[in-house]
């Protein structure tokens, strides 16, 4: 009975080990991933990279193609999320205008598709 | 005895082993970990190339090469100007000239001529972990016109470009206000280069503007019996803007065209030279087209 104990226990140790090497020591790499894992800065800076492309292309559907690579979330909800980062964080008027662009122009679409459940 | 605890030793290692193995079989496969915070160096390959296209759009758009170079580093491709020229390749032969294929190439061109010292500096930017903060102060020389669609016409005053009355209106980098896609260029003069010996024909398209100035990002396309290539001008910016070039198959007759609607050039073939030796090489066909 103690023997079993002992081997239960071992499995235990084993089991802790493994999953201090998967998570820790060697995780799954990371290369492989979509941009709604992006860092909120670097999200931030893709929705500006939309909105500038947005400005000179005036291609609505284009621009909410680009945003919708961001996550399960409306593309309205991205721009907003972004736009909040920006003014805390300081960006140029200029750059924060252009996203507000955007924004309207998206809260203006006929029917807006959310991409929530 | 010693047999017995010998025994109970090795078990306890199967215990182990065992364990070790089911924890990294449930680190991978059931609950790897989940990355959050992620920098755009660590995107899926089709991810990168969607990120280096909006740069590039973005670049179209807005004329900021420091901005356009900072934002490509943080993708961190080994060569950013590869990447470009690599993506804009396979844009124009998936799509034809699409705006896309337009936009990579010339952030490729202007990336080509953009001086190593301002470069340094978009680099330590870049890694900086605020670097959406810092990329916004660049944009405070060019955009004196918030909100203005047509933002580039307004760079001009703020900017020096080439002396050029005749060229169409460019940006700062060089973005051609008027597309030189719209223009109809003629063949200047066609020859047959030997100077160098080549592993290789090639055909090498020199493309200049009105003004006689090497025209970047004008598209060349080359086609023969069951094949079409598509390529610009300026992706070889140590060779010249209006520079471009591109291998033949010595079996095959080609023809040239640049843009779209540009009058084809047929009966292009492989030049075969001979040295003083009597040895044969490889040459060029170089062909000139200018705007008249």
């Amino acid at each position: 009975m103690a023997r079993w104990f002992r081997f239960f226990i071992a499995i235990i140790f084993g089991l802790g080990l493994g999953l201090v090497y998967g998570w820790i020591i060697n995780p799954v790499l990371s290369v492989d991933i979509s941009p709604d894992t992006l860092r909120i800065d670097y999200k931030t800076d893709y929705v500006l990279m939309v909105a500038e492309a947005f400005q000179e292309e005036q291609d609505l559907p284009m621009a909410i193609r680009r945003l919708a690579v961001l996550g399960n979330i409306a593309p309205v909800q991205s721009v907003d999320q972004a736009i909040e980062f920006a003014q805390k964080s300081g960006y140029i008027e200029p750059d924060i205008g252009r996203m507000q662009t955007l924004l309207s122009a998206l809260q203006n679409l006929p029917s807006q598709q959310g991409g929530g459940p | 005895m010693n047999y017995s605890e010998d025994r109970g030793a090795w078990y306890l290692l199967t215990g182990i082993i065992v364990g070790a193995v089911l924890g990294i079989v449930y680190t991978r496969y059931f609950q790897p970990v989940r990355y959050v915070d992620t920098s755009p160096a660590a995107l899926r390959q089709d991810f990168k190339d969607q990120y280096r296209s909006l740069i590039a759009a973005s670049y179209l758009a807005n004329g900021d090469l420091v901005r356009a170079s900072a934002r490509l580093d943080l993708l961190q491709d080994s060569d950013t100007f590869r990447a470009l020229t690599e993506q804009a390749q396979r844009a124009l032969a998936r799509d034809g000239a699409t705006t896309e294929a337009r936009s990579l190439g010339l952030l490729a061109i202007a990336l080509g001529q953009a001086a190593p010292g301002p470069g340094q500096a978009i680099t330590q930017a870049s890694r900086l972990p605020t670097v959406t903060a810092a990329l916004s102060t660049p944009s405070n020389l060019n955009n004196t016109d918030q909100g203005n669609s047509t933002l580039t016409v307004h760079q001009q005053d703020t900017q020096t470009i080439p002396e050029s009355p005749e060229l169409p209106v460019t940006t700062p980098n060089g973005i051609p206000e008027t597309p030189l896609s719209a223009e109809s260029f003629v063949m200047i003069s066609m020859s047959e280069a030997c100077d160098l010996p080549l592993s290789a024909p090639i055909i090498q398209v020199e493309v200049s503007d009105r003004s006689g100035n090497p025209a970047p990002g004008v598209l060349v396309i080359v086609t023969w019996v069951g094949g079409e290539e598509r390529f610009f001008t300026g992706l070889k910016s140590e060779k010249g803007l209006g520079y471009a070039d591109f291998t033949l198959n010595p079996e095959f007759v080609y023809s040239l065209r640049i843009n779209e609607n540009g009058s084809p050039l047929g009966n292009i073939s492989a030049v075969r030279c001979t040295s003083d030796s009597g040895e044969p090489y490889w040459g060029a066909v170089l062909l000139k087209f200018g705007l008249q």
